[in-house]
């Protein structure tokens, strides 16, 4: 009625206003952070596209399997060495294949990474003796330790000069789920190995 | 007029009072007691600074163990992988003195029997 009372509605009419805004605000920061969220493993999601296959559960690796080259072989974990390179598989008449512990379970975005000895000494050949006879889209199976299997196929295979190791290629985060075996290749050089294998692959199903 | 007043200065001396008793509240308010404990906690801080060290070493350690529970690489190892025993030249030779002691030992048993055959025929 009077212009003070006008000033006074129409105060409260703004203040109630701002407050509400501010109410939307918070909203809005939660929808960014919603999206924001899923857009962390965009690559996952991105990388795993509706025909692609569901990732399966984590579970550490068990056995490995790669026809091709008959493997069959379980599959141990690996860690650090105290020099900080990653650790091997042991020396044996029939030695394993290695998973890296600090690689993804496979299956599981990202790369995870399996080691195996082209030749173990006075023993022979190692598990891992033909992988440079891999082509592309030979299937690799990996059991996992909740009963479940991965299948991979193979991508690229790559021979590199130790000296040159992709470390960026081999464990730099990956959108989908990938798969990286790994010997040593190439001529012997005081006794050894100059080179590495190192065979890519991906995701191409889950198993119960 | 002086009931007005009367209720006036009533007023006031009560909201002189209320505003006073958080002064009030405040004076006995154990301010000393409130610095000594932050000194007590620093000096347990203090007395507790050697456990942070080996704790954070622990942490760094412990860290990249929980891999298993996470996507992507969590401690790139340095370098390249050594997976690869080379073959022990010995065993190839070990093979081989095995061929040749396999055929030196077919010569000296066709010697032998050689040798039997010509003195049983000089014989009769």
């Amino acid at each position: 009625m009077t212009p003070f009372s006008r000033r006074a509605v129409v105060a409260v009419a703004v203040a109630c206003l701002v407050t509400g805004c501010g109410g939307g605000g918070g909203s809005a920061d939660d929808g960014p952070a919603a999206t924001a969220t899923p857009g962390d493993r965009p690559s996952a999601a991105a990388g795993s596209p509706v025909s692609g296959p569901r990732p399966p559960a984590r579970s550490v690796p068990v056995g490995l399997q790669i026809p091709a080259i008959g493997v069959d072989t379980p599959v141990v974990r690996l860690g650090l060495a105290p020099d900080r390179t990653v650790e091997v598989p042991p020396i044996t008449a029939d030695d394993p294949a290695g998973w890296y512990r600090y690689s993804p379970t496979p299956g599981r975005p990202g790369p995870s990474v399996i080691l195996g000895h082209v030749t173990v000494g006075a023993h022979g050949d190692g598990v891992f003796r033909h992988l440079a006879r891999l082509r592309r889209d030979d299937g690799i199976t990996v059991r996992l330790e909740n009963g479940t299997a991965a299948r991979f196929a193979v991508t690229s295979v790559r021979t590199v000069a130790k000296a040159d190791f992709p470390t960026e290629d081999v464990y730099g985060d990956t959108a989908r789920p990938e798969l990286r075996l790994i010997t040593c290749g190439g001529p012997l050089e005081d006794g050894e190995y100059r080179d590495n294998v190192i065979v890519f692959a991906a995701l191409r199903a889950t198993a119960p | 007029m002086r009931r007005n007043v009367l209720s006036a200065a009533a007023l006031a001396c009560t909201a002189v009072l209320a505003t006073a008793m958080p002064a009030f509240a405040d004076d006995p308010s154990p301010v000393p007691d409130t610095t000594a404990a932050p000194t007590d906690s620093r000096e347990q801080a203090a007395e507790t600074d050697p456990s942070p060290v080996p704790s954070d070493r622990g942490a760094a350690e412990a860290t990249p163990a929980p891999a298993e529970d996470t996507d992507g690489v969590t401690v790139v190892p340095r370098g390249a992988p050594d997976t690869g025993d080379a073959p022990v030249a010995g065993q190839s030779g070990g093979d081989g003195m095995l061929i040749g002691g396999g055929a030196a030992a077919v010569l000296a048993a066709g010697g032998a029997a050689v040798f039997v055959v010509r003195r049983r025929a000089s014989g009769a």
